[in-house]
């Protein structure tokens, strides 16, 4: 006979296979699934492919502004550097912030969100108040003001957004353990006699993990957009050979792109960001279907 | 001609591929002013018969067979002729007034509404103000709670509401949906004679649709049981319930019990071969009881100190080893507080409780022994059990959280044995959705006795269930008190159930215990008026409802 | 639950209808109560950002620039550097509460005077777009949600994600590659428009097309998703159910009652949206050179101008929470069931 716990384990395999093939007949879902594993292929392959050089403003082989050629298939900026290279390059930056930045968002946001509503009165109305707060303010106010103070890198652009943009996730988060809370099943265990750690990592982190997870994926999108305004604010990482779309963008508005007629310039990274962003918003509403019963096909 | 006639009516949810059949070739019918009476469990498919007398059931939903509605086709009416059709001809009292009602419109403009929309010329607003308040008043409802939104109103009142919308426009038949199934006793049965005396009036027909065989017996002449989508028994309602032929209807009759009738006294209704052990010996006074509850007084403070809530004023209760107490009341009466007190959940702001002999300790420490002792049933199975752990985890919690040394695996086939969801090893990997809501009460159970308890507080332990499960249960409290001498405390608002299992009973009303006593005494012979109150709205078969 | 908190039948048929007036009051006082206290929160954050933060501001201001020793100590004495924090924070308070934010580095006047100037453009543009994004928004999630999966669903939606994932800036700079020409591109009016009122006003909306446009595209997407889901979580309601059985058209049962509900969840979330609408217009007068507050904050943040920044950070985020407070009183106007507890 199996044991039991080797039997909860199978369940969870079956359950993650059922969760996949849900996933998988949402077409939307599946595209932007495809998209992001081969992006994020290409960035992280990116040393791999390209040579790095080629980011030196001072190596630099092309002229400035040369429109798309076999060379440079996506022609050249004011600098002559490639922007094939420039974008894929930036692709690293781009979705590192957009990564790191949103799971300490979300990381911030899961634990005042759990501990709001699982501790009562005073804990939950302090939290909920600086909550409130945080999320009435406009963040990408208070992320131009921290990344302006503080010394421009990349380490700024992740704390200036993943500090402002912890409230929605935590007010999700706390809404959905009041829910879970407020199930007899948790009264029946206090009846049991199990303690705020067991109620919290047995039944209540279970419940509110797919939500976390759904909520982090879309969080990443919101992430690189808020990346590429600071960037192209002027806010982000001034290192010319970390370029990352938003910060291309910039350069590509400060050198009069537009006027210059150099769409070739224009058009890469804004579009990069837009699919990026597009994708993970794709996957993060169909997993959320797949997740949440109550948005599925009735 | 027949006000209604259902022929051969076969009702599909779902694709062509996995239609699941909720109505399966019934048919009916109800001349004008006739009162029929629909009953079933839940899923047999009655609320869905329901809803396709007026077409209101969902797209994936497809009809067969014919509904004549006044001598008209439902099924094949036009569009426009339908809107027409529903609510003047034929209009429904729709189960759970709380969500049929719009919460952010007030009673008054959703009562006028389908007034307006019927009128063959716009009536004047005097008019129709007219209208609604002389519905209000044929309701019994002042009319300036025409002026409230539905959650400032009671359960009772957001139902005759109800009642008053259905006969705005005058129909000649009114379909019931469950009208009474969230409502305390005392106002079910205001609410059925008033729909009783207004139907009877009016001349409407009536069709009455309950799991309750009782309430339905009270208020209509004829009675239709339905089973699995069929419909297995129809005729007078006293004489089904007299001599029900089906086995279903026998079950439905039986989960019912006539408070006062000896046959049922310490007998709820099952049909297990392990069958029910003999009455208990009467407890002896003078021995320690093993749970006393002492002046116990718990209130809450609301915003604004003002707002004071008395919701336990001081109770007195013991509970003796090995006895069944019932604590009866109505919602509202404060019974559900005193249970969690008396589990430690809740803080009393007076008075103390002694568990045999010890006062229940207030550190988390001592706590968690003490509920080692005591455990707790909740009413609804489905969600007193996480949904994403197995049978054997739910089990298993209570040992895992007081460390209980030993063969985990063998405590809890022991468990599940105990309360006889048998083979244990079948039950142990299954989630509690592939379970009947019978057995998820069963599981319930068996996780605490998993950890070996005394007393057992089951908080409305059949409440959720379907009738025919209702005994099942009950007998199972029975036996595993014969077996084990495991005592319990009953909370419940079904005076049925107390007569069924408990040896005294403890009435409470407003945070007070107003009648304490064996039950034989205080049901046969109610001295508090409360108590005679509670006795005299219960629905009996003979038709005797709202003659207080 | 505790079954508790219910009283009686009796007791409720009973009591007299719950007093309107004091609860009302007491709500706005509250709600007014908050915002108060959040803006003072933001004027303390103001305080801690750029003056504590930084550790030295003007290091921060003179980043990247030559700055001669007379320079950073008429800096310093202006801004009450050689004071202790304690004292900053009292003196800052003390002048904000006579509207004095001091004096901006760049512009060499009054922070405040700056402010007020660019105020009206930013609410002209702001107030339009929010207008139309928010009639836009709502209509298509109502129709979008109400006819679920159809190919106008599909379609709106899609557009509606597309729009959200791409970034305000890189919008407004393709609408300007795509018009190249038809619209101005940059300021809110030419110099040599003539200055009676209507050719001005002809000049500026001509002016404002492209960042209304911009502005609209990025923020009516959010306004339309939230009241699609918002309404297809109402439409299981069974309170639709009773609608249709009294008979009601399919479009009546929608405007009267799913809608109505629906809109109550949709009204807080499209204030504490403001938040974004904000974010827009910083980025879309930014691209445009709109002269508003948006690109004030930017030029303040491009030359580290300290005061000009605590002046549009204080104006921007209390700006939001008056919103927000005016969000929560309309929504009690709107739900009766707030009304009562």
């Amino acid at each position: 006979m199996t044991s039991p716990r080797a039997l909860a384990w199978r369940r969870r395999g079956d359950a993650l296979a059922a969760g996949w093939r849900q996933f998988a007949r949402q077409r939307s879902g599946l595209f932007g699934l495809g998209l992001l594993v081969l992006i994020v292929l290409l960035a992280v392959f990116a040393p791999v492919l390209t040579d790095r050089e080629g980011l030196n403003v001072i190596k630099a082989t092309g002229g400035p502004l040369e429109s798309p050629s076999w060379e440079f298939p996506l022609g050249t900026d004011r600098q002559g550097r490639s922007v094939l290279l420039l974008t894929l390059w930036g692709a690293r930056m781009s979705l590192t912030v957009g990564f790191v930045a949103a799971l300490l968002s979300i990381g911030i946001g899961t634990v005042i969100g759990i501990l709001a509503a699982h501790y009562g009165k005073w804990v939950s109305a302090g939290l909920m108040r600086i909550t409130d707060f945080f999320l009435v303010l406009p963040s990408l106010v208070l992320a131009i003001a921290l990344s302006t103070v503080l010394n421009p890198g990349i380490g700024t652009v992740i704390l200036a957004i993943g500090i402002t943009s912890w409230p929605p996730s935590a007010r999700l988060v706390r809404a959905q353990t009041l829910t879970i809370e407020a199930r007899p099943y948790i009264e029946r265990s206090r009846a049991l006699g199990g303690g705020h750690l067991h109620v919290i990592t047995k039944h209540v982190l279970p419940a509110v993990l797919p939500l976390v997870f759904v909520n982090t994926t879309l969080a990443v999108g919101s992430a690189i957009v808020a990346e590429s305004t600071l960037s192209f604010l002027g806010l982000g990482d001034p290192n010319p050979m970390r370029p990352s779309w938003g910060s291309m963008l910039r350069s590509a508005w400060l050198d009069s792109a537009v006027i210059a007629g150099a769409w070739w310039y224009l058009l890469p990274p804004g579009i990069a960001i837009a699919i990026v962003v597009l994708a993970f918003t794709m996957c993060g509403r169909a997993l959320e279907s797949v997740l949440n019963p109550r948005l599925r096909e009735g | 001609m027949a006000l209604l006639e259902l022929d051969d009516l076969t009702v599909r949810y779902g694709g062509r591929a996995r239609a699941v059949e909720a109505v399966r070739g019934v048919s009916l019918t109800l001349d004008a002013g006739e009162t029929l009476g629909l009953a079933g469990e839940s899923g047999c498919g009655k609320s869905t018969l329901a809803m396709s007398v007026l077409r209101l059931l969902p797209a994936s939903a497809t009809i067969e067979g014919r509904i004549l509605l006044d001598g008209e086709d439902v099924t094949t009416m036009k569009w426009g002729r339908l809107r027409a059709v529903r609510w003047t001809t034929a209009s429904i009292v729709f189960q759970g007034a709380m969500h049929a009602l719009n919460p952010v419109r007030r009673v008054r403009e959703q009562i006028a509404e389908p007034i307006v929309l019927h009128a063959d010329t716009p009536p004047s607003a005097a008019a129709v103000g007219k209208r609604v308040d002389a519905l209000l008043a044929q309701v019994e409802l002042p009319v300036a709670k025409g002026e409230a939104y539905p959650h400032e109103l009671s359960g009772g009142q957001k139902q005759r509401v109800m009642i008053a919308m259905a006969l705005a426009c005058d129909p000649r038949l009114v379909i019931a949906d469950e009208p009474t199934t969230a409502l305390d006793v005392i106002v079910q049965a205001q609410v059925l004679s008033l729909m009783s005396r207004l139907v009877a009036e009016q001349d409407i027909g009536l069709v009455m649709i309950s799991h309750d065989l009782a309430v339905l017996a009270s208020t209509c002449r004829r009675l239709a049981v339905m089973y699995e989508g069929r419909l297995v028994e129809e005729g007078i309602s006293t004489s089904v319930i007299a001599d029900p032929r089906h086995a279903h209807t026998r079950s439905l009759a039986a989960a019912f019990p006539t408070v006062g009738d000896p046959v049922y006294r310490y007998a709820p209704a099952t049909s297990n071969e392990l069958g029910l052990p003999e009455p208990p010996e009467p407890v002896s006074a003078g021995v320690e009881p093993l749970l006393r509850a002492e002046d116990v007084r718990v209130t809450f403070t609301g915003r604004g100190r003002r707002e004071v809530t008395h919701a336990v004023a001081g109770v007195d209760l013991d509970v003796w080893r090995g006895e069944i107490v019932a604590l009866v009341g109505q919602s509202g009466s404060g019974k559900t507080t005193l249970a969690r007190t008396i589990l430690g959940l809740q803080h009393a702001t007076g008075g103390r409780v002694l568990f045999d002999g010890e006062p229940v300790p207030a550190s988390s420490k001592g706590l968690r022994a003490y509920r080692r002792q005591v455990q707790l049933v909740l009413q609804d199975p489905t969600s007193a059990l996480n949904p994403r752990h197995s049978v054997y985890e739910s089990v298993a919690e209570g040992l895992r959280i007081h460390r209980v040394g030993g063969d985990e695996h063998a405590h809890v086939a022991a468990a599940l044995e105990a309360a006889e969801l048998r083979p244990p090893e079948e039950f142990m990997p299954l989630l509690p959705h592939q379970l009947s809501g019978g057995q998820r009460q069963r599981v319930v159970i068996a996780g605490a006795l998993a950890l070996e308890p005394r007393l057992l507080v089951a908080d409305e332990p059949v409440a959720s269930l379907d009738a025919s499960v209702r005994g099942e249960i009950l007998a199972l409290l029975l036996r595993l008190r014969a077996k084990l001498g495991l005592a319990a405390l009953v909370i419940t608002h079904d005076l049925g159930l107390a007569w069924n299992i408990a040896d005294r009973v403890a009435v409470m009303y407003q945070g007070e215990l107003v009648e304490v006593g064996p039950v034989d005494e205080v049901l046969s012979n109610p001295r508090h008026e409360y108590t005679k109150s509670l006795l005299a709205a219960l629905p009996t078969t003979e038709a005797t409802v709202g003659e207080r | 639950m505790s079954d508790i908190l219910t009283p009686t039948e009796e007791a409720l048929a009973e009591a007299p209808p719950p007093k309107r007036g004091g609860g009302a009051l007491r709500y706005l006082l509250t709600k007014v109560g908050g915002g108060l206290v959040s803006l003072a929160l933001v004027i303390v954050l103001g305080f801690l950002l750029f003056r504590v933060l930084p550790g030295d501001p003007v290091l921060t201001m003179t980043r990247g620039r030559p700055a001669s020793k007379e320079q950073i100590a008429e800096l310093e004495a202006q801004l009450g550097l050689d004071k202790p924090l304690i004292a900053q924070f009292f003196d800052y308070l003390w002048r904000l509460l006579h509207g004095d934010l001091g004096e901006s580095y760049v512009f060499r006047v009054p922070v405040t005077q700056k402010i007020l100037e660019r105020l009206g453009p930013t609410l002209l543009l702001v107030g339009t777009a929010t207008v139309i994004a928010v009639a836009l928004g709502l209509w298509l999630g109502t129709r979008s949600a109400w006819r679920r999966d159809t190919r106008f669903d599909r379609v709106s939606t899609s557009v509606a994600l597309a729009l959200w994932s791409t970034p305000t800036f890189f919008l407004g700079l393709l609408l300007m590659a795509a018009t190249s020409g038809w619209f101005p591109t940059a300021g809110m009016v030419y110099s040599d428009t003539p200055p009676d009122f209507f050719a001005q006003a002809l000049d500026i909306a001509h002016h404002m097309v492209l960042p209304t446009i911009t502005l609209v595209a990025v923020v009516y997407a959010q306004y339309q998703l939230v009241m699609r889901s918002s309404l297809l979580e109402e439409m299981g309601a069974d309170y639709l159910t009773t609608a249709r059985a009294k008979g009601l058209r399919d479009d009546l049962v929608r405007r009267r009652h799913a809608v109505p509900n629906a809109l109550l969840p949709t009204v807080t979330l499209v204030f504490l949206h403001m938040g974004f609408v904000v974010a827009g217009a910083i980025t879309t007068e930014t691209v445009f050179s709109w002269p508003g507050l948006g690109l004030l904050t930017y030029d303040a943040l491009e030359k580290r101008d300290l005061p000009l920044l605590t002046g549009t950070f204080i104006v921007l985020a209390g700006a939001v929470i008056v919103m927000n407070v005016f969000a929560d009183i309309l929504y009690r106007v709107l739900d009766p069931r707030v009304r009562a507890s």
